[in-house]
């Protein structure tokens, strides 16, 4: 508010008839012999006094600003089932815990630039983390996974692909689909929703392999209200997603194989608005500003020799 | 520590001065100007009997015509044997009357005189001028009166004779309220030498005192007559003047300040400058030098006697080399024009 007060005074000051200067008397003479000089060396200097005013001022206010960070698209979707089904225990402690264990192993085996998203799936699919870079957030996300009732594949695969489109956008082509690939931890039995084949051909279409980890064995079983129900593993199926999207199927065992997964994603690097402190910025053009306004008067006041 | 009146010359660069730069018993050595004499070549007229030649015949010490003898008016003693030897009329031989000098100053005290980087502002030497030929033309019964000149006005001192009023009017001079820059009024030299000319009629001795610069003016051929001219060349007709051109050495020697606003006190001149430029300041000082040729060439012209003083000079010493000198060409300096009595 200072800033138009200091301009509106430099003017006026500029503009008074009666400032301070040398008095002459042979002014008529003066004014033909020295030809009037211009004043723009004067006027700048006094700009970039001004501006490096403004400039150190709001810097002092330490102002903050949405910049776009650079960061890595690539991004790996886990899909946990957590129908009822996953609470057998055929696999030792339960379905769901084994997987939750692998998710959790996979997740610190990924190089920290990869992008993480959790999904958690069962008679509907939720994003429980887009997104990010933030592995640990990603872990508690995995173990804080409850179950419940029924399964819908196609739908967590469905749920996986949204969740692939809130990836960081690539500045040059916003509607393209960031590099990534879905691991897909279940036990295969669809019971609900749109067919898991047709969401991993649409996964395919989009270059996104789905690599399917099943769990559990031909003969395992839940007791649900006291009642016995087989769950059997739907290998057949999990083969099949994987297949058409592009993917692998592995097993439990073979854990260690899913690096592959992230070694088959491309890098592609993605900006992200982002709130930053600029302070730093607005202080060095502060700083030069002040440089040149003072070589200004410099050159103004000194006498080159 | 500078002595206050050094200090209020300083300030008059940079503002205009608050008093006066010379005290009222330095402005002219009374004692040793009482040695000089300053000529008046001029016939004067006035009503008391003086020491200097007058206009028309009365009781003097100078002799004049020789006229017919007439019986019971003319002093047997006054009878010029010489000429009634050769004519056989008996003649006698009148005098000129002895008359006082009437002298007025014309003292411009217009802001451009406010003004002096050497420790003197113009309209201070110029009054120290009027002290010292007030002074040297302190013959008995001569009276000396002032007229100052202020942009808006020009105020009248009366002229009384003997010392004491001269001091008296030193010190009116001295004490005479300072112009404001840049104020109104368009009072020009011209104008005030007019009014001087015009009021005063009674021969004598007329001192105008100023920088002859006009506001304005950037003539530098000394063939175009300066406004003022004309006017002092009319005073010229019936007196004896004196022109006392008040200049400071910054106006001769453009001064090197660096990058510097210039304003002018008296116009609304305002420019910054870089006096550190060498060619500007020769171009300006030889700009100066032309313009005070053509005063001086003017001045001639008119046929007044001219005086330079410096405000880093000596006035005394200027003055007093000037009165020398003056004896042996006043009187070819203050011919008057044709048809004018002497």
């Amino acid at each position: 508010m200072v800033i138009p007060l200091l301009v509106a005074a430099y003017i006026w000051a500029s503009r008074r008839k009666n400032r301070r200067g040398m008095r002459f008397t042979n002014t008529s003479m003066l004014d033909v012999v020295i030809p009037k000089q211009s004043q723009w060396r004067r006027h700048l200097a006094v700009a970039l006094s001004l501006l490096s005013l403004v400039t150190l001022t709001a810097a002092f206010a330490r102002p903050k600003t949405t910049v776009d960070v650079p960061r890595e698209r690539a991004t790996v979707v886990l899909v946990l089932d957590a129908s009822l089904s996953m609470q057998a225990t055929d696999v030792k402690p339960t379905r769901l815990e084994a997987a939750k264990a692998a998710a959790t192993s996979f997740v610190r085996t990924l190089p920290e630039k990869y992008n993480v998203a959790v999904v958690s799936m069962a008679g509907n699919a939720s994003v429980l983390v887009p997104p990010t870079q933030a592995h640990n957030t990603v872990e508690t996300a995995i173990n804080s996974i409850k179950l419940q009732e029924s399964t819908a594949i196609g739908e967590g695969i469905a749920t996986a692909m949204r969740a692939l489109e809130q990836a960081p956008k690539d500045p040059a082509h916003p509607n393209s689909i960031a590099p990534g690939a879905i691991v897909l931890l279940s036990d295969g039995s669809n019971t609900s929703g749109r067919s898991p084949l047709q969401a991993a051909a649409e996964a395919g279409k989009a270059k996104v392999p789905i690599y399917t980890i099943a769990y559990g064995s031909e003969n395992g079983y839940v007791d649900l209200d006291g009642k016995r129900q087989p769950v059997p593993v739907d290998h057949a199926q999990m083969a099949q997603i994987a297949k058409l999207s592009g993917g692998q199927t592995f097993s439990a065992a073979s854990l260690d194989e899913l690096k592959t997964v992230y070694k088959n994603i491309g890098s592609a690097v993605g900006y992200e608005k982002a709130q930053r402190e600029v302070t730093a910025r607005f202080a060095g053009y502060g700083l030069a500003f002040a440089l040149l306004a003072a070589l200004g008067a410099i050159s103004l006041g000194a006498k080159w020799p | 520590m500078l002595a206050p009146q050094e200090s209020a010359a300083l300030a008059s660069v940079v503002g205009q001065p608050t008093r006066a730069t010379i005290p009222l018993n330095k402005l002219a050595p009374e004692a040793a100007l009482r040695r000089l004499e300053l000529a008046i070549v001029r016939r004067l007229e006035g009503f008391l009997h003086g020491d200097h030649l007058g206009l028309l015949p009365g009781p003097g010490s100078d002799a004049n015509d020789a006229r017919m003898y007439r019986p019971g008016e003319d002093d047997v003693r006054r009878i010029d044997w010489a000429v009634t030897a050769r004519t056989t009329i008996p003649y006698v031989r009148d005098t000129i009357a002895d008359r006082e000098l009437e002298v007025w100053g014309l003292l411009d005290v217009t802001p451009s005189m406010n003004w002096g980087t050497e420790g003197v502002t113009k309209r201070d030497l110029g009054i120290a001028a009027i002290a010292t030929i007030g002074f040297l033309s302190q013959k008995m019964g001569d009276r000396f009166g002032g007229y100052v000149m202020r942009p808006d006005s020009v105020r009248r001192l009366p002229a009384r004779s003997g010392r004491s009023a001269l001091y008296g009017l030193l010190r009116t001079l001295l004490t005479e309220p300072f112009v404001p820059d840049h104020a109104p009024g368009g009072m020009a030299l011209a104008d005030a030498v007019e009014q001087l000319s015009r009021h005063q009629r009674r021969r004598g001795l007329r001192v105008v005192v100023s920088d002859f610069l006009t506001p304005g003016d950037h003539e530098l051929d000394p063939n175009v007559e300066p406004n003022w001219e004309r006017s002092m060349r009319r005073l010229g007709v019936r007196n004896q003047v004196l022109a006392v051109e008040v200049v400071d050495k910054r106006e001769i020697e453009f001064p090197d300040v660096g990058d510097m606003l210039i304003r002018d006190p008296e116009t609304d001149f305002e420019r910054y400058v870089n006096t550190g430029d060498t060619g500007a300041r020769a171009r300006m000082d030889a700009a100066s030098a032309a313009q005070r040729e053509r005063i001086r060439i003017a001045l001639r012209r008119a046929g007044v006697g001219h005086i330079q003083l410096r405000t880093d000079r000596d006035w005394v010493q200027d003055i007093a080399r000037f009165v020398l000198a003056y004896r042996r060409v006043a009187s070819l300096l203050h011919t008057p024009p044709q048809g004018v009595e002497k």
